[in-house]
């Protein structure tokens, strides 16, 4: 019994140190140990991840097609590319229905800035989605900036320490993106499952959502910036005594195979609020 | 010397578990290292290393989380204890007993996590990270859960031989 009750002494020191950690954390006093910290665990991490992925490619794909991967890679890119193009000339073409000629002659949109960044790890909570970049505040990385790749938008950055950054991924359930469909030029906001499904809610009933419709950010709320590719929409859920209908998305982006994205440096995002609050 | 040797395999761990497991899931639910090695290290009997494992394997698995700085500590000391606790009892060199005690271990651990998410509004739907997340993770650890056990046994003969009085 005495055992037992020093044990349950030791536990609860350690719980209360813990617990003050915890505490210190949550009002920002550890984050320079934190940062510090994660210096020597961003190269192991990055060391290891490349190795990790190395090993996988080797192993699922024969050695005598790695030109043709290569080729093929290189197409495929051009191919984003060319698409990026044209969704973003029907974009335009769009807008200029709506807002008129003139509006839209108006409109400039300022060049972006991009940092190339390597994903060195995903977040050990199976509760949450976001993914570690190499990328932190000594790359001028700051928090809040839009993270893509070439096949659209990955998240955004939401904390940031010297040499690495943790990114909320759009899938993520306390994600919530301000999209624009592109034909049917409805405004919605992205809601994520638990499950990884990605819904765009609050979509107007008037609005004639159709399936393989584009998804694009909307820029509204200043969070990121518009005519990024977001997704495609799957189905559509449409019910006569609901406000909004809801559509399922499919991601641009395979979150599960992500190795380098881009921190869009050029966007400062409106301040957000703390995540969770 | 548990401590020489076990805070950098913590850190090993945790590090694997960010930049390789999360590639290797099962629906969302993946192998819990850290977890694993607590209570395998628990399961020896020597109970106060283990809670210390439990710390500091519990702030290195919040340092590469979103989860709140300190959670996973309390939970793993937690859980470290309620492991110690089976010492002593008539099957407690069951060779199913680790799988109970991770069984248990688990349970805990992944409810602390969800608390401490849900007081800090992280968490939405509980029922769907009980389907996805809690019970995939419970079985890959369940189906560690011996494999670990041995070899923390066998590491802790190596470093630990029992005393022989000749």
């Amino acid at each position: 019994m005495k055992t037992w009750r020093s044990r349950g002494v030791y536990a609860g020191i350690l719980i209360l140190v813990a617990a003050g950690l915890m505490l210190l954390s949550l009002s920002g006093f550890l984050r320079p140990a934190q940062g510090l910290a994660l210096r020597p665990i961003e190269a192991a991490q990055g060391w290891l991840s490349s190795r990790y992925l190395a090993i996988h490619d080797s192993l699922s794909s024969p050695r005598d097609v790695a030109t043709l991967r290569q080729q093929n890679s290189d197409l495929q890119s051009q191919v984003a590319t060319l698409q990026r193009e044209i969704i973003s000339l029907r974009e335009k073409a769009a807008q200029a229905d709506i807002l008129g000629a003139l509006l839209n002659y108006a409109r400039t949109q300022p060049e972006n800035r991009y940092l190339a960044t390597n994903v060195v790890g995903r977040d050990v909570s199976p509760f949450l989605r976001s993914i570690w970049i190499a990328g932190g505040s000594d790359d001028k990385v700051e928090r809040g900036m839009p993270v893509v790749t070439e096949s659209g938008l990955v998240g955004r950055v939401s904390e940031v320490y010297a040499t690495m950054s943790r990114v909320q991924v759009i899938t993520d359930p306390q994600a919530a993106v301000n999209i624009r469909l592109q034909n049917s030029r409805a405004d919605g906001v992205t809601a994520a499952q638990p499950n990884g499904e990605l819904r765009v809610e609050q979509i107007n009933q008037a609005a004639d959502v159709v399936t393989d419709e584009l998804v694009l950010t909307s820029g509204l709320g200043g969070g990121y910036p518009p005519d990024i590719i977001v997704g495609q929409v799957l189905s559509v859920r449409r019910r006569d005594y609901e406000l909004f209908q809801q559509a399922v998305i499919r991601p641009a982006v395979d979150f599960q195979n992500l190795e380098i994205v881009l921190v869009i440096t050029s966007f400062h995002a409106l301040p957000v609020a703390p995540s969770g609050s | 010397m548990a401590y020489l040797i076990g805070l950098p395999l913590l850190l090993l761990l945790a590090i694997v578990q960010s930049a390789v497991l999360s590639h290797l899931l099962l629906l969302d639910g993946r192998p819990d290292l850290v977890l694993l090695a607590v209570v395998a290290w628990a399961l020896t009997g020597r109970w106060r290393e283990a809670m210390g494992w439990g710390l500091a394997g519990g702030l290195m698995l919040d340092l590469l989380s979103g989860a709140p700085f300190g959670a996973s500590s309390i939970a793993l000391v937690l859980v470290a204890f309620l492991v110690s606790l089976t010492e002593g009892r008539f099957w407690e060199a069951h060779l199913l007993m680790p799988l109970g005690a991770m069984l248990v271990a688990t349970a805990a651990f992944y409810a602390i996590s969800i608390a401490a998410l849900f007081l800090t509004g992280q968490l939405p739907d509980l029922l769907a990270s009980l389907t996805r997340v809690v019970l995939p993770g419970l079985f890959l650890n369940l189906l560690l859960a011996i494999p670990a056990a041995q070899l923390a046994q066998a590491l802790c003969s190596a470093l630990f031989p029992p005393e022989v009085r000749i």
